[in-house]
């Protein structure tokens, strides 16, 4: 469990304007028996104080290594920050030696995950919990680290806190423990937010109310919040930025009503086209065929490309690169958007288009 | 690169199924069309890895062919002493003729006495072990299968048992009824090792018998004897081959325990036991060949034993990746 | 809580009596029985076998002397007396029934071999045996519990790999060769005692009166020289439960440290300390309490070998030399002691477990 880190010390400079978080290319490989999984490879993004931004992608994307990494959670003998930086108020966080590290961690940047059934420790009060974490961040005594604890169970909306704050975790249903873990995480008023699909694991119903606490909350205490999730859903309700991954790297990127509405790369259009409608009614479910790629066999230039309907030669030879989509400030990791595929755009662009209508997709190629 | 998978919808469950075959075999381009590894060829990839628990396979097989074939073999007789008259308070040391050394007393070939123990004692433990399982498997089967008031009964029985220290009673047993004899040992041992096999093998007759393809088959008309035999049972050899070997380990220690304080098998037969419990008197005046090495036989043995067993558990857990 | 412990005794009782009727079938169908010891000695009358046996009631019909050996029946009235001389039932205390024979009156008869009560025999015994239990169940625990954490914190270190190998060939190996070993090594160049649990050119036999003057006079040295002749058997005796416990320790405390909850723990920004011991540990321990509590009875079987290598005069040595003899009363009151050990400690395992761990409903 060592945690020595051997990133070179930061290139670049502090970001300028009010990024609150900047990760620049961010690569993190693991070290298996069987070989080497790039799990996150080239990452880079930015977030403001006060918005919302969300990774999308299936399981394997590497949205949830991308947030481990900021954190510095990951165990690094089998893990490895091969490359990149990620700035965090004005201070470069990768290189930082671990205890300045552990400041941050629960105090600035706090993480909300995704089981919350065993994220909280069994055999203490949930009580003991949030405020030994207020007491170790805040340097306040142990009566007035549970009074706040009292006070964020009930900014988080549970009923006669001052018994609540009593139990054990076994004692609550699962909704109720992700909002203690919701609670724990703002005990400290940080100044990030990284949910890691904090509803996956929760009823529908309750997904609902959880989504609607980290709004009302967010607005309340002005804090980024980085949303990890394969919900389309939830994407279009809460978020301000969408980055879409696949195969750990990023595909498509822009403000949610660009990538949801005009989706420019072709695994983002597959994504919106098999959510079922009305309208498709009676006609075949549309898939994106085929698999995620095996890590350790990854397609030798574009990643999608074996599962993409609009490959050709090109998308075998050359990777593309995260580029900007023109007349828009989208980027999309795609040929069909350099000027190499400007004649199959618009074709493209047709079927998805009559694909989002009529429900056809992929089935009939 | 990549397989090429037909184009057109592809039903979910068959993705799925085809995605954990292909985990099954450990191969991530592996062909649709090959059959999966039955269970016991899969088991026998994983426990090939184990290199302990190959180690402890051969070691085993080792002392079993020294256990048979030694006594043959060796120069020394186990019974023919050289110098009947003649008794040392301190043999002679390891040397090139004697290469355990030889005993105080009669000056017995130290490494004689410890491969002729080794018959003994390996049978001691191996046998019983076979009892245990057997009247275990039987009890075990008879509670699960049947349940109800029978199961109860058993099970206070297995309680009470439990209960009892068990060295102790094994002691007093041996002591009154063993009469020196291995074979009454052997069944000694047997009906105090099937305690942990019985409880085993009920809670998985208890599991399985509750499972569709139980009721399947009876709706069929299949006999009850049919359904135990054909069915529950093949699932059940895992983990009792595994409890086996505990037994195997335990037994071997336990009888090196009562033939120590003699109380087990007599000194005309030599186990590694009772080697030891003469070795005993003569360590004063130094010796300590003799129960070095005797003593060192049951370690290998027993950890020979434990590295399979070890190896066995991992190799039937459904869980452990081939 | 003490609803549940009331309700788990009262669980254990018809193990309990499951026990004397077995321990006392045991004894009573061993070829010869008590009298066998005369079977075979030519001196003995046929008409003084047969008062030795109306002297111990070993005349009577089998599930006679079970009921009197228990308590419940009237040993001084023909057959199946279930009522005591006051008129009462026998089984009730002394005080109400005026009988106090059996079992339930803790009596457990007397010895064969020296007369003597055998509960105070056992209770001579007892003392040397509790003391070298009670030294070898905090070293016990205590290694295991410090060898395992470290071996869980620095996996795969030096430390690790050595404390494996440590493991593995000390569960493998038989508590007595270890005995013999150190004997050999300690005792024959004189460095530690092995024998006995005093010196005795230099004090009384440990127990007797005179010994209990002598402490009272030289307390330091006499405890002193109890340490020196404790050393050994201690050794001997918890080698081996170190051995597999510290594995399993190790096992639970990698367990706990792979959970989602210390995942949360190191989000939050607490120090590594932190974590490891109050987070994981604390979880870690939980099964390991259990595992202790059950083994216990272990450590006292182990103790019949080690008290009989160095002459602890404890209830180990009383078993083997009651055995010996065929001393039945001693015996069987050794036997049922140690059942009941073992199902407190069962009991004790079990109520423990509920105490530590929030989530076990009671």
């Amino acid at each position: 469990m060592t945690e020595t880190v051997n990133v070179p010390a930061p290139l670049g400079a502090p970001p300028v304007g009010d990024a609150l978080l900047d990760v620049r290319n961010l690569k993190t490989h693991f070290h298996v028996l069987d070989g080497i999984v790039p799990a996150v490879d080239g990452v880079s993004f930015s977030l403001g104080a006060g918005q919302t931004l969300g990774i999308v992608g299936e399981s394997g994307s590497g949205k949830s290594v991308t947030a481990l990494t900021i954190m510095r959670l990951l165990d690094i003998p089998p893990a490895e920050i091969v490359e990149g930086e990620v700035w965090f108020d004005g201070r470069e966080i990768l290189s930082m030696p671990i205890d300045k590290m552990r400041r941050i961690r629960g105090n600035d940047i706090a993480m909300i995950f995704q089981e919350p059934l065993t994220s909280l420790n069994p055999v203490f009060t949930i009580g003991d919990q949030i405020a030994e974490q207020v007491e170790l961040h805040k340097k306040v005594k142990r009566r007035e680290a549970w009074d706040r604890a009292i006070e964020s169970l009930r900014l988080v909306g549970i009923p006669l806190p001052e018994r609540r704050v009593k139990q054990y975790p076994h004692e609550m249903s699962g909704g109720m423990r992700q909002r203690v873990m919701i609670a724990m995480a703002l005990s400290c008023e940080p100044k990030l937010l990284i949910a890691d699909e904090p509803t996956t694991a929760l009823d529908v119903t309750i997904q609902a109310q959880i989504l609607e606490l980290l709004k009302t909350i967010q607005d309340r205490t002005d804090s980024a919040l980085l949303l990890i999730t394969h919900d389309l859903g939830v994407v279009a309700e809460m978020v301000d930025n969408v980055i879409v991954m696949y195969a750990g790297q990023i595909v498509e990127q822009g403000t949610a009503n660009e990538v949801l509405l005009n989706p420019k790369a072709p695994y983002t259009m597959g994504l919106l086209e098999s959510i079922p409608t009305v309208e498709k009614r009676g006609g075949r479910l549309s898939v994106i065929t085929g698999t995620v790629p095996n890590p350790f066999n990854l397609p030798p230039a574009c990643r999608f490309e074996p599962r993409c309907p609009y490959a050709w030669d090109l998308c075998r030879q050359v990777a593309p690169e995260l580029a900007p989509v023109r007349g828009s400030d989208q980027l999309a990791r795609c040929h069909l958007h350099t000027p190499a595929g400007d004649s199959r755009l618009p074709a493209a662009l047709e079927r998805h288009t009559s694909a989002m209508r009529l429900g056809q997709g992929h089935s009939d190629q | 690169m990549s397989q090429e998978i037909k184009s057109g919808p592809v039903p979910d469950v068959a993705v799925a199924d085809i995605e954990r075959r292909k985990q099954e075999a450990g191969d991530p381009d592996y062909e649709v069309g090959l059959e999966s590894l039955s269970q016991w060829q899969l088991a026998w990839r994983k426990f090939r890895k184990h290199n302990l628990a190959l180690i402890g396979l051969g070691l085993l097989g080792a002392l079993l062919l020294i256990a048979i074939l030694g006594p043959i073999l060796l120069p020394f007789s186990f019974s023919n002493v050289t110098r009947p008259d003649v008794i040392v308070s301190q043999g002679r040391g390891p040397s090139l003729a004697h290469p355990f050394g030889e005993t105080g007393g009669l000056q017995r070939d130290v490494l004689t006495l410890v491969v002729n123990g080794a018959r003994t004692s390996l049978f001691i433990g191996f046998s019983s072990m076979a009892i245990g399982v057997i009247i275990g498997t039987v009890v075990g089967a008879i509670a699960g299968f049947i349940g109800g008031f029978l199961d109860n009964f058993l099970m206070r029985i297995v309680d009470v048992m439990l209960s009892l220290p068990i060295l102790f009673v094994i002691l007093v047993f041996s002591k009154f009824f063993g009469q020196g004899s291995a074979l009454i040992i052997v069944i000694i041992f047997g009906l105090f090792s099937w305690m942990g096999v019985s409880r085993l093998v009920r809670s998985l007759f208890l599991s399985i018998r509750e499972r569709e393809f139980v009721e399947a088959a009876r709706a069929v008309g299949v006999t009850d004897r049919r359904i135990i035999f054909r069915h529950i049972l093949p699932n059940a050899l895992s983990p009792i081959i595994v409890a086996a070997s505990l037994i195997i380990a335990g037994n071997i220690i336990s009888e090196a325990f009562v033939s120590f304080l003699g109380f087990g098998v007599g000194p005309e037969t030599p186990t590694w036991g009772n080697i030891l419990s003469q070795a005993r008197t003569f360590i004063p005046q130094g010796n300590w060949w003799w129960p070095f090495f005797s003593g060192s036989a049951i370690i290998i043995t027993v950890l020979a034993v434990n590295f399979v067993g070890d190896g066995l558990r991992d190799a039937f857990d459904p869980r452990s990746r081939a | 809580m003490t609803k549940y412990i009331v309700r788990r005794a009262i669980q254990a009782i018809p193990v309990l009596i499951g026990i004397t009727i077995v321990v006392y079938a045991i004894l009573l169908s061993a070829p010869g029985g008590p009298q066998a010891k005369f079977a075979n000695n030519p001196r003995m009358t046929n008409d003084q076998k047969a008062a030795f046996m109306r002297a111990w009631g070993l005349d009577q019909p089998i599930p006679i002397q079970y009921c009197r050996w228990m308590g419940i029946c009237n040993p001084d009235a023909e057959g199946l007396a279930i009522i005591g001389p006051t008129g009462w039932p026998n089984f009730l205390p002394e005080a109400i029934s005026g009988s106090s024979n059996g079992l339930l009156h803790a009596d457990f008869g007397f010895s064969i071999t020296s007369g003597q009560s055998v509960g105070e025999r056992i209770g001579q015994a007892a003392l040397p045996t509790f003391i070298l239990a009670f030294f070898a169940l905090i070293i016990w625990i205590g290694s295991a519990i410090l060898i395992g954490v470290y071996s869980a914190i620095k996996r795969y270190s030096w430390f690790d790999q050595i404390s494996t190998i440590f493991s593995y060939i000390g569960f493998a190996m038989p508590t007595f060769w270890l005995g013999i070993m150190l004997i050999y090594i300690f005792g024959v160049s004189g460095i530690l005692p092995v024998s006995g649990m005093v010196d005795i050119r230099n004090s009384p036999a440990f127990g007797n009166d005179a010994y209990w003057v002598y402490f009272g006079q030289h307390p330091v040295n006499a405890i002193l020289d109890v340490a020196k002749h404790l050393i050994l058997p201690v050794f001997t005796l918890v080698v081996v439960n170190i051995a597999g416990d510290s594995r399993f320790v190790r096992a639970s405390m990698i367990d706990a440290l792979s959970q989602d909850y210390v995942r949360t723990a190191k989000a939050k920004g607490l120090p590594g300390r932190s974590v490891t011991f109050k987070h994981a540990l604390r979880n870690a321990l939980l099964p390991v309490v259990t595992n202790i509590g059950l083994e216990i009875p272990f450590l006292f079987t182990g103790a019949i070998v080690t008290e009989t290598i160095f002459s602890w005069p404890g209830i180990g040595k009383l078993t083997i030399d009651a055995t010996t003899q065929f001393d039945y009363p001693v015996l069987m009151g050794v036997l049922l002691i140690t059942s009941l050990i073992v199902v407190f400690a069962n009991l004790f395992a079990d109520v423990a477990y509920a105490v530590v761990d929030p989530r076990i409903k009671y």
